[in-house]
């Protein structure tokens, strides 16, 4: 028993380098196949809203998963993307990626605003004040009707403009796969970039401070500013996603952006399972399509979002991610013995 | 003609308040003994508002008994959703699962209700919202003394519950300090459940006396809630003379600003405040012991 393959055996080995970078590319192949399989409007826009979503499970998870700090305000900084780069787009005529950018660094700037309050409280006290910021982002939208036009919405926001290289055209924006492949692929770096992050000293850095603030702080780390920096990063990730959500769908209503957004965003992270990043992906691409799926029964759908967050909470708090986990330390248990 | 405005909006400010004051002292009594939050302690007030609509359109009974109904909704609710999900999460020890399981809680009960009732606002009229009378060049309503009489009474039996049973010196001592509670005799689950239950039903209550005032749809209770957590904030988490105070300070900060700015800025007024009192004084109004948390 004491046999030192055995336990190595046993052992949970962290993928290496060459099935990580295989588990990319059979990622990269699915993105690119997936619009030529779903050839009808009504998928590919799913397959788009998809992408959004899971850009903004992405951003939370890295501020609720890495940096453990429960942000209950998600919706606030989606909105503030979408809204910044949309208004600069339509009332004074900024290009459309510099408007992007604007838009991302604004709402990074939000958050770290708000988590300026934030490092000095905790647990509940940020959820609600995030709570609370993210009312008062939506009341602003609403109120604001000289600037955002309040419940009366902005419509007709144009898409990207197209994508010119030497004279031909590579991709033309109005359709629908050509903007999938947009979104997906900003979605893809976004992952990787996170992913190297949280491998690096950083990532330690971050969850030295979520499992002992004090601990870090006899270390020399400044908690507050990392917490500063994970909120930042998160929440410019969301203010990315509210740029391509509003030129995707032409229409911006701050109804879009309710706190209400914040939960279902959180929902993907949990079920997803939160401090992984592989998990949230998946968690995003099924409580976006899995509610497509249950149309048939009318207003009872969105009770999947609530029950599945409850479900998961209650009975498998690492979400997808856990489970498959549990699973394949199963199959490995059970597996022939080489 | 100016200061019966302000003597008017001191009265629906009070008013208002003191209902807030009804929802936000569940929150605070349940932080207190369990440093929990539930987050769908809203839609227990939504449902109390629905309880008592059906119960007084169906019966005929009239709007007081229904008061009582939706009082009993918001007890059972509140003593289900303890057992089933802040119980069993309690072996887990993480203070911020059961507030997640609780949003999706939340989540599952507004679409439930719009599944019944549909997105239609309810008209809930009562007999005595009508009947005004003139008291001082102001005037105030029927329903609003009822609103008053009914929820001074409550906060102060609560207040004397809490000071002088036994019962009440137990809930505090767990509050304090559950562990050596649990050493003298006291036995913390069943005092749990009954602050789970007695805070419902006050939120159940008060879902009965705001439905006239609010708009009430399957997602009423969201909007009083976010004051509510402010409040709660505001006066000092597990607090409850500062939540009084807190509750009655929104409650008037909320007319006077329909008064004076715009019905459109209450919540930016409000969340303005509870982010100013962060910043300036995290602990709440009325400062206790429970700093480690913030």
């Amino acid at each position: 028993m004491s046999d030192p393959a055995i336990t190595q055996h046993l052992a949970v080995r962290p993928a290496g380098p060459l099935s990580r970078r295989s588990g990319f590319l059979l990622a990269a192949l699915a993105v690119i196949a997936l619009p030529l399989i779903f050839t009808d409007t009504y998928w590919r826009t799913n397959l788009t809203i998809c992408a959004i979503n899971v850009l903004l499970a992405l951003g939370l998870d890295f501020i609720i998963g890495y940096a453990g700090q429960l942000n209950l305000g998600h919706s606030a900084f989606y909105g503030l993307g979408a809204y910044v780069s949309t208004l600069l787009i339509v009332k004074l005529g900024v290009p459309f990626w510099a408007a992007f950018a604007a838009g991302v660094a604004f709402a990074g700037v939000a958050g770290m605003f708000l988590s300026l309050f934030a490092v000095r409280l905790r647990g509940h006290y940020l959820a609600i004040a995030s709570l609370g910021f993210a009312v008062i982002v939506y009341q602003i939208l609403l109120n604001w009707i000289g600037l955002t036009q309040g419940p009366l919405g902005i419509y007709g926001i144009a898409p990207p403009p197209r994508l010119i290289v030497a004279g031909t055209v590579i991709a033309d924006f109005h359709n629908l796969a050509a903007f999938f492949y947009l979104v997906s692929g900003v979605t893809f770096i976004v992952y990787l970039l996170l992913d190297q992050l949280v491998r690096s000293p950083v990532g330690e850095t971050l969850t030295a401070i979520r499992e002992d603030e004090v601990s870090a702080a006899s270390l020399g780390i400044n908690g507050a500013a990392w917490k500063v920096f994970a909120f930042g990063i998160g929440a410019a990730v969301a203010g990315a996603a509210g740029c391509f959500y509003a030129s995707f769908v032409g229409t911006l209503v701050p109804e879009a952006f309710f706190v209400t957004e914040a939960f279902n965003i959180l929902a993907m992270v949990i079920v997803g399972g939160m401090g992984t990043l592989i998990g949230p992906v998946f968690g995003a691409i099924l409580l976006t399509l899995l509610p497509e799926v249950l149309r048939g029964i009318g207003d009872l759908r969105l009770i999947v979002y609530g029950a599945a967050l409850t479900l998961v909470v209650l009975f498998m708090p690492g979400g997808l991610a856990q489970a498959a986990r549990v699973v394949r330390e199963k199959l490995k248990l059970g597996g022939p013995k080489s | 003609m100016t200061t019966t405005i302000v003597l008017q909006q001191a009265i629906n400010g009070i008013v208002l308040g003191s209902l807030y004051v009804l929802v936000a002292l569940g929150l605070t009594l349940i932080y207190g003994v369990l440093v929990q939050i539930n987050f769908a302690h809203a839609d227990f007030v939504t449902l109390g508002a629905f309880a008592a609509y059906f119960f007084m359109n169906l019966s005929g009974a009239g709007y007081i008994p229904s008061i009582g109904v939706a009082f009993v909704v918001g007890g059972a609710l509140g003593w289900l959703i303890n057992a089933t999900i802040f119980t069993p999460l309690r072996r887990k020890n993480n203070e911020l699962l059961p507030l997640i399981a609780t949003i999706g809680v939340s989540v599952m009960m507004q679409n439930l209700m719009l599944a019944w009732f549909g997105p239609i606002p309810y008209a809930f009229e009562t007999p005595y919202s009508s009947q005004v009378f003139r008291f001082a060049g102001i005037f105030v309503s029927w329903q609003n003394v009822i609103i008053i009489a009914v929820s001074s009474v409550t906060i102060a039996l609560l207040y004397a519950f809490m000071k002088f049973t036994f019962l009440g010196k137990a809930l505090r001592a767990v509050s304090q300090d559950r562990e050596t509670a649990g050493l003298m005799g006291i036995n913390p689950n069943q005092l749990i459940m009954l602050t789970f239950v007695i805070a419902s039903a006050l939120a159940g209550m008060a879902g009965a006396m705001l439905a006239p005032v609010l708009v009430l749809t399957p997602f009423a209770g969201t909007s009083v809630i976010v004051k509510a957590f402010a409040i709660v904030i505001i006066g000092g988490f597990g607090n409850v003379e500062g939540t009084i105070l807190a509750g009655l300070i929104v409650g008037l900060v909320e007319s006077y600003t329909t008064q004076y700015l715009d019905p459109g800025l209450i919540d930016i007024v409000v969340f303005a405040l509870l982010l100013v009192m962060l910043a300036i004084k995290p602990t709440g109004l009325i400062s206790e012991r429970r700093e480690e948390n913030v």
